[in-house]
C-alpha cells in the first residue's frame, strides 16, 4: 500500500533553509516570501520524484537571476561565469538535496530519480496533486518548492 | 594521501572538495569521476587511499560501485556523501561495508568529525 502522506510547511522550509544557507555559504538568510507570487515563477524548474513507500515529486522554481547567483556561490566564482550546463547541474543538485531530505523525513523505503532540470515549467501527472507548497525569498528574488502526492483514491482527474 | 570524490554533479564535486580543504584536509591529492562505473576505473588506475561517493548516479550508482569493489577484492576505505540520510539507506551502506555516511547538505565540521578517524591533515 502507498502511503499518501505530505511533509509540514515548517519541514520542508528548514530543509531548504539549511540546504541553501549550507551549500551558499550566505550570511543573508532565505525567509518565507511575505506576499507570495500568486502565478508561476518564470525561469528555471528542477524536479526529483520519490518512488516507494512514499511517493511524491518535489518542484524547485526560481528565476534566472536567482539560479545564476545561486549556481556561482556553489561553484565559488563570479554569477557570469557560469555555464549553462554548470546551471542545469546546480539545479539538478539542488533539487536532489532538498527532494532527499524531504525524502528522509517520510515513511521508507523509497527511491530518489535522478534530477529533471528545464526552463519553464515541468508538469506532474494527472494521478499527483500538489499537497504542500513553500514561497521564499533571497534577495529579493523569489523560489518555490512545491511537493506534489498522488491524489487519494477516487479523485483521479 | 589521494582522495577519490565521486559524483555524477561537477558542482557537488567542487562543493566536496572545497569542504574538505575547509575541514582540513587540504593537503591530499584529488581524482575526481562521474559516476560508480568511472569510479571503478579509476580506482583501479590511482589506487585511491579513500573514496568519497555519491549514492544516487547514472550508470552506476555508489552501492552498487561499492559492491563491485568489494566483489573485485578491493579494500580501498568508502564513505558516502549523498543527499539521502534515511536509516534504512544507512543500513545498506554498513552492511555493503562503507565506513560512513555524511548526508547533504553537510558542514565542514561534519567532514572533520568523520574524517579525522580515516585521513591525517
Amino acid at each position: 500500500m502507498i502511503a499518501v502522506e505530505e511533509p509540514s510547511l515548517d519541514d520542508v522550509y528548514a530543509v531548504v533553509e539549511e540546504v541553501w544557507t549550507t551549500f551558499l555559504g550566505s550570511d543573508e538568510p532565505i525567509l518565507p516570501a511575505f506576499e507570495p507570487q500568486p502565478g508561476p515563477i518564470e525561469g528555471w524548474t528542477a524536479a526529483v520524484t520519490v518512488t516507494g513507500a512514499w511517493e511524491a515529486m518535489v518542484l524547485v522554481t526560481l528565476g534566472d537571476r536567482l539560479s545564476r547567483t545561486m549556481t556561482g556561490r556553489m561553484l565559488g566564482i563570479a554569477d557570469d561565469e557560469s555555464s549553462s550546463e554548470d546551471l542545469t547541474d546546480a539545479l539538478g543538485e539542488l533539487v536532489n538535496v532538498i527532494g532527499g531530505n524531504v525524502k528522509s523525513l517520510m515513511a521508507g523505503p523509497s527511491t530518489l530519480s535522478l534530477p529533471l532540470v528545464a526552463q519553464g515549467a515541468i508538469s506532474t501527472t494527472s494521478h499527483l496533486e500538489e499537497a504542500c507548497r513553500v514561497d521564499l525569498t533571497w534577495s529579493g528574488d523569489p523560489l518555490r518548492v512545491t511537493v506534489c502526492v498522488p491524489r487519494a483514491e477516487g479523485e483521479h482527474r | 594521501m589521494k582522495i577519490l570524490v565521486v559524483d555524477d554533479s561537477r558542482v557537488m564535486r567542487q562543493i566536496v572538495i572545497r569542504t574538505l580543504r575547509q575541514a582540513g584536509f587540504g593537503g591530499h591529492d584529488i581524482v575526481e569521476a562521474e559516476h560508480g562505473l568511472e569510479g571503478l576505473s579509476v580506482v583501479r588506475a590511482e589506487s585511491p587511499d579513500l573514496v568519497l561517493s555519491d549514492w544516487n548516479m547514472p550508470e552506476m550508482t555508489g552501492i552498487e560501485f561499492l559492491d563491485a569493489l568489494r566483489a573485485g577484492g578491493s579494500t580501498v576505505p568508502f564513505g558516502f556523501v549523498t543527499s539521502e540520510g534515511s536509516e534504512d539507506m544507512r543500513a545498506r551502506a554498513t552492511a555493503s561495508g562503507a565506513l560512513f555516511l555524511i548526508a547533504k547538505p553537510f558542514t565542514p565540521e561534519a567532514f572533520e568529525e568523520v574524517l579525522s578517524a580515516v585521513l591525517v591533515r
